[in-house]
């Protein structure tokens, strides 16, 4: 890692989220910087979402603080929401509306001024130049998330949020997806995804945090973690490959029970 | 650092309301029963006019274009958006919150503008019926001031309600139950009570003072009575709906 990614772009700490009585989040901390791919990966129900949302401003978080790219996300929810870009889980647009129109609200919304020269160099960039008269419910899962993640980028984020990016993709449209956020990353800003492919995790994301039961298990770089658990006797018990995969030590230390 | 630019409200809401306009027109199909239960009814009580005289048919018609408007346009296009998560994409982004709930309900103004609109022209064209300049402009007024109690209604719908095929049955059933005590319990064909009731339901209100807006020498202090308790119905709705809106469906 170089000097350029020791800044950090965000700052979660001590991050707690509460529904009623059941903890979700229990004082979870991690930060990510600059130039850095940061997987966050967990069974369902772990916490992924929920720390996430928090980080976005849609959940309440009941203590901690979220810092994005130097603001505070409780005392400055506005500008903190400015400078990221979100991917939700389900995106979805209006449905009457074509492609076009929809790059034109979400340029508006985050203040980008968005001519005719500059809409058709960001379609014909996710090869969808043809789609711009198209409403987003005719186009494929592919398109529909090349559409959804340039429009979380519209206007230039120093920190991207992906909640499941490539869920229900083809491998040639997950592959093209991952090449786009290495490509954010090439740009010098933050990615945070969740997924549940520990191939993607393991292929694009720089360090991975994991996270089970609300809690932060452990953080490091794929590789290291591999290193780190490749020994343990309960990770070797759960390898099905004759060597040690990321999948295994995820298994290994968040249980092989199926969550619902 | 970079510097952090947060955009205007105003480039904001003028994303969000051409959006939104064009949602409203490319469902255009839909927005037609808006207008035509109303013009129906207008055109249906032609010989009333002659009877109860022209703001009566006017009020009538006119105030079951805002319950369609506020029950069956707004709550069922929020409760849509709601469960398709469309909110919850435009709250991740540098919008306030207010914005988005804002530009619907403008659009849902323009609406009530249009719908009125439609009626003057069609009780000018099939009844001759002429209001004075004042009687337009207080009507328009009025319009907007009744249709604001739908709307806030409708608020309660689908602050109560998160399932959008509930959101859509309820609404209807209100909007029914509305027209039908509204136009048999009005006339006092249900009785003398259930016409009591009926003057001072949100329906009877808000026929009140369209009714007095169109013919503004005829308003009285019964009609300040009905403009303030349309007044209090629409803070009680809009307090209880708001209070109870949740953004997502989960």
């Amino acid at each position: 890692m170089d000097n350029n990614q020791s800044e950090s772009i965000l700052k979660v700490t001590d991050l707690c989220v509460q529904y009623g009585t059941f903890k979700a989040v229990k004082e979870v901390s991690f930060d990510v910087r600059k130039g850095e791919i940061f997987g966050l990966l967990g069974p369902n129900g772990a916490g992924k979402t929920s720390t996430l949302s928090a980080i976005e401003g849609l959940i309440k978080y009941q203590s901690g603080t979220v810092i994005v790219d130097g603001h505070n996300a409780k005392e400055k929810p506005l500008y903190a929401r400015a400078a990221m870009g979100v991917q939700l889980q389900s995106t979805s647009f209006q449905s009457e509306l074509k492609v076009s129109e929809i790059l034109q609200l979400f340029a508006g919304i985050y203040g980008v001024k968005l001519t005719n020269e500059k809409l058709t160099a960001i379609l014909k960039d996710i090869s969808l130049e043809d789609a711009a008269g198209k409403r987003f419910g005719q186009l494929s899962g592919g398109q529909q998330q090349r559409v959804s993640l340039v429009i979380s980028t519209i206007h230039n984020p120093r920190l991207v949020l992906l909640d499941e990016p490539t869920t229900g993709l083809d491998p040639q449209s997950r592959r093209q997806l991952w090449e786009r956020i290495e490509a954010i990353r090439e740009r010098g800003h933050a990615v945070v995804l969740t997924t549940h492919s520990m191939e993607e995790a393991e292929s694009v994301c720089d360090r991975i945090g994991i996270i089970d039961h609300g809690k932060v298990i452990t953080i490091d770089t794929p590789q290291a973690l591999i290193e780190k658990h490749k020994n343990d006797p309960e990770v070797i018990a759960v390898s099905r490959k004759g060597r040690v995969t990321l999948e295994d030590v995820f298994i290994a230390l968040t249980g092989k029970e199926v969550r619902a | 650092m970079e510097e952090t630019i947060i955009p205007k409200t105003s480039t904001v809401l003028a994303a969000l309301l051409r959006a939104d306009f064009t949602t409203l027109w490319r469902n255009r199909r839909a927005v037609v029963m808006v207008f035509l239960v109303p013009i129906v009814i207008l055109v249906s009580w032609k010989d009333l006019v002659a009877k109860m005289g022209a703001a009566f048919a006017l009020s009538n018609s006119l105030t079951y274009g805002l319950i369609a408007i506020g029950l069956m346009g707004y709550t069922n296009s929020i409760a849509r958006d709601r469960d398709k998560g469309i909110f919850q994409r435009l709250r991740v982004a540098p919008a306030p919150n207010w914005t988005i709930m804002m530009s619907r309900i403008f659009v849902q103004l323009s609406m009530i503008a249009l719908v009125t609109t439609a009626i003057f022209v069609v009780g000018y064209d099939y009844d001759k019926i002429t209001l004075t300049p004042a009687g337009y402009a207080l009507t328009y007024l009025t319009a907007i001031v009744g249709g604001a109690v739908y709307l806030a209604l409708g608020q309660v719908i689908v602050g109560l309600i998160k399932n959008p095929e509930t959101v859509n049955s309820t609404s209807r059933l209100v909007y029914f139950t509305f027209v039908i005590v509204g136009m048999f319990g009005g006339m006092g064909m249900l009785g003398k009570q259930v016409e009591q009731i009926t003057q001072w339901s949100p329906y009877g209100t808000v026929k009140t003072i369209m009714a007095a807006g169109m013919v503004p020498g005829s308003w009285t202090m019964d009609t300040t009575n009905a403009l303030l308790v349309t007044l209090g119905y629409t803070i009680v709705f809009a307090v209880i709906g708001i209070k109870n809106f949740k953004w997502n469906t989960k």
